[in-house]
């Protein structure tokens, strides 16, 4: 069975957490891992439904993520969590449950993710509209020692993507994956050289 | 060590000859009936004797082994195609799969000036202090060589990166025309390289004998009325070449020839995966596969030229079933059971003389990615690893095969401390190593022969 593992995205609304989970995700499956995203958004209208943006309903959202995580992880899968998941203390119980945690911080400044406000949610909130709302008017706290940083403001969706996947490699949670040395032209050429020789 | 060896030590060079799939065998019979001179000339001045090559013997494996002094379990070359489990991709490994240092980048790091040319498995390039310049796995000569600009230098000499083995299966004067017309520049480009640059350590590779062993052992072995004179001309030639090179050479330059597995005749080419199928080991999804990407997810194993078979294990093949560890071990103690009873459909003669479980063979970080079997067969059953075949054997125009036990190690002026096959190809590394005066790293799994 491969070894499974958690890799838990992590930062403000618009940081660009479910791009790349996602983009991580279509990379992972094609090397050949059963991948399950668990992104806060999503997790909110089943897993999580009822529950508010209290500090202890944060909090028990994050752990109930993490426990799916947990279960996915130790049966070989690789789980993805994708969830503002503000406050270090809860980010760090996971790690501990979970063991193979990986921690991506989607850095992007608040400016920013104002500016993205994908879902108007950020309008709402600094119209007073929604309490408790990352960022405005909660706290995010940071990382302080996240295994990859990712600087959405200043990298492309590929760069951030492929910076994960090393990690990933570095730690030895997945195999670097084959650059293909030739072009198709001279792949076609060695192959046939091979073959001629017997050797394919 | 004193200050003259010291001194002695420095100024200590060595021209190494591989001559690709030549056995010890041949050697000593053309030599005994006086076909080869130069080479009767140089085992009066050295040693000479039978080494044992790598499994599984192919010029990638036993090359990777010489140049790193390591088993593949640690340099990550197990042949001249390999598979990428987690998608079953099947790719051609490089120089950027080999892990571990070679020799000339050893002797690099020690200041020493090298020249490498036609080596299997040095492309792409690596850096090293002089120039190399690869072999055969590249197509493109423009990026044939480090430092790059080498290329316009064998462009302009109308250098050949190898012969068109092709030709062989059409017209076998057309292909003895090209082996000698590749040699031939091989030579020149090496001549001019001799004279021209500064170096320390020189290789030469020569593959085109293990081409010609390929297409024309099995006329040679007839006595054919018309190529077996060819094979003999083609060794005298060769043995021309040795006598040049061996005489430019001054007495402080030690000179090494050896070959990376031996040859003999081929009967039969004996198609693995075809015989996995019919034994209930190997199902495809589809009806004409065109790669191992294609096996059904109940197969047990499959395998790669040559005689290297792969459990298809759960959690590393994208495709895998077979668990680990009681049900992996379970297929392969029946496979190889199965493997050694396997016969010859028209002679009833058994076909697989050995069968090794991989950590027999490997160890290191690259264990892992080997084959989890590796069979053996018996001189003159070639195996190899075709999805497309039909039938269980055939035969070819390919008439030579190589041997485990037959290479050779010819060192001048000094003598090799071991008897015939008590040594392998990995021990020739920190032999060379050690007659420059340098240190052997200390994984090297090789022993220098001194």
């Amino acid at each position: 069975m491969k070894r499974g593992f958690t890799v838990w995205f992590t930062g403000l609304s618009c940081s660009g957490k479910t791009t790349v989970s996602q983009g991580v995700a279509e990379e992972l499956r094609k090397r050949g891992f059963k991948v399950e995203v668990l992104d806060g958004d999503v997790v909110r209208t089943n897993l999580s439904k009822g529950l508010g943006f209290s500090r202890e309903d944060r909090d028990t959202n994050i752990k109930r993520i993490g426990f799916v995580c947990k279960l996915l992880s130790r049966n070989g899968a690789v789980a993805i969590g994708a969830a503002i998941s503000p406050y270090r203390a809860t980010r760090d119980y996971n790690r501990r449950e979970i063991g193979d945690f990986v921690e991506v911080y989607c850095r992007c400044p608040l400016e920013v993710c104002i500016e993205r406000d994908v879902k108007g949610l950020y309008k709402k909130a600094l119209a007073g509209e929604i309490p408790n709302y990352t960022g405005i008017s909660d706290p995010y706290e940071e990382p302080l020692n996240p295994e990859v940083v990712l600087e959405t403001d200043k990298e492309t969706k590929e760069e951030s993507i492929s910076k994960v996947i090393r990690k990933l490699e570095e730690l030895h949670y997945i195999q670097p994956a084959k650059v293909p040395e030739y072009s198709g032209e001279e792949e076609e050429k060695i192959q046939k050289r091979l073959a001629d020789l017997g050797y394919l | 060590m004193g200050l003259l060896d010291r001194l002695s030590f420095k100024k200590r060079r060595a021209l190494v000859i591989g001559l690709d799939g030549v056995p010890f065998s041949l050697l000593n019979e053309l030599s005994a009936k006086g076909r080869l001179p130069n080479w009767a000339k140089l085992v009066e001045s050295g040693s000479f004797k039978r080494m044992n090559s790598i499994h599984p013997c192919v010029s990638s494996v036993a090359w990777a082994t010489y140049m790193t002094g390591r088993n593949p379990g640690k340099h990550n070359i197990y042949g001249f195609v390999d598979r990428y489990p987690p998608s079953m991709e099947v790719f051609i490994p490089t120089s950027r799969d080999m892990a571990g240092q070679t020799l000339w980048e050893i002797l690099s790091r020690a200041g020493k000036r090298v020249v490498v040319i036609n080596v299997p498995l040095t492309y792409p390039p690596r850096e090293v202090n002089g120039i190399l310049i690869s072999g055969f796995l590249c197509t493109n000569i423009d990026k044939i060589a480090y430092p790059k600009e080498m290329a316009g230098v064998l462009k302009e000499m109308g250098y050949r990166i190898d012969v068109d083995a092709w030709q062989a299966r059409n017209s076998l004067d057309r292909f003895l025309e090209d082996l000698h017309l590749t040699l031939d520049k091989r030579i020149e480009a090496t001549l001019h390289f001799l004279e021209k640059e500064e170096w320390d350590f020189f290789q030469l590779h020569i593959m085109e004998t293990d081409r010609l062993n390929h297409f024309l052992w099995g006329l040679w072995e007839e006595r054919d009325a018309q190529y077996g004179p060819e094979f003999l001309a083609y060794y005298q030639k060769i043995d021309g070449i040795l006598g040049r090179i061996s005489a430019m050479l001054d007495r402080d330059t030690r000179l090494i020839i050896l070959s990376d597995h031996g040859f003999c005749g081929m009967k039969k080419e004996v198609f693995l995966n075809q015989w996995l199928q019919r034994e209930g080991w190997l199902k495809f999804r589809e009806e004409n596969p065109k790669s191992v990407k294609d096996i059904h997810q109940e197969s047990k194993a499959y395998s790669l030229i040559p005689g290297r078979i792969y459990v298809n294990l759960a959690g590393r093949e994208s495709s895998g079933s077979v668990c680990f560890p009681d049900e992996y071990e379970r297929v392969r103690d029946e496979m190889k059971d199965a493997l050694l009873g396997m016969r010859d459909p028209d002679s009833g003669e058994r076909i697989i003389e050995r069968v090794f479980k991989r950590e027999e063979l490997y160890h290191g970080p690259h264990y892992k990615d080997g084959p989890d079997l590796v069979a053996i067969p018996r001189n003159g059953y070639d195996l190899k690893g075709n999805l497309d075949k039909k039938e269980l054997t055939y035969k070819g125009p390919l008439v030579g095969m190589h041997t485990y036990d037959d290479a050779f190690l010819y060192l001048k002026d000094g003598e090799i401390n071991r008897k015939d096959n008590q040594f392998e190809v990995m021990d020739v590394m920190p032999t060379i190593l050690k007659l420059m005066g340098i240190n052997s790293p200390e994984d090297l799994d090789g022993e220098a022969l001194l």
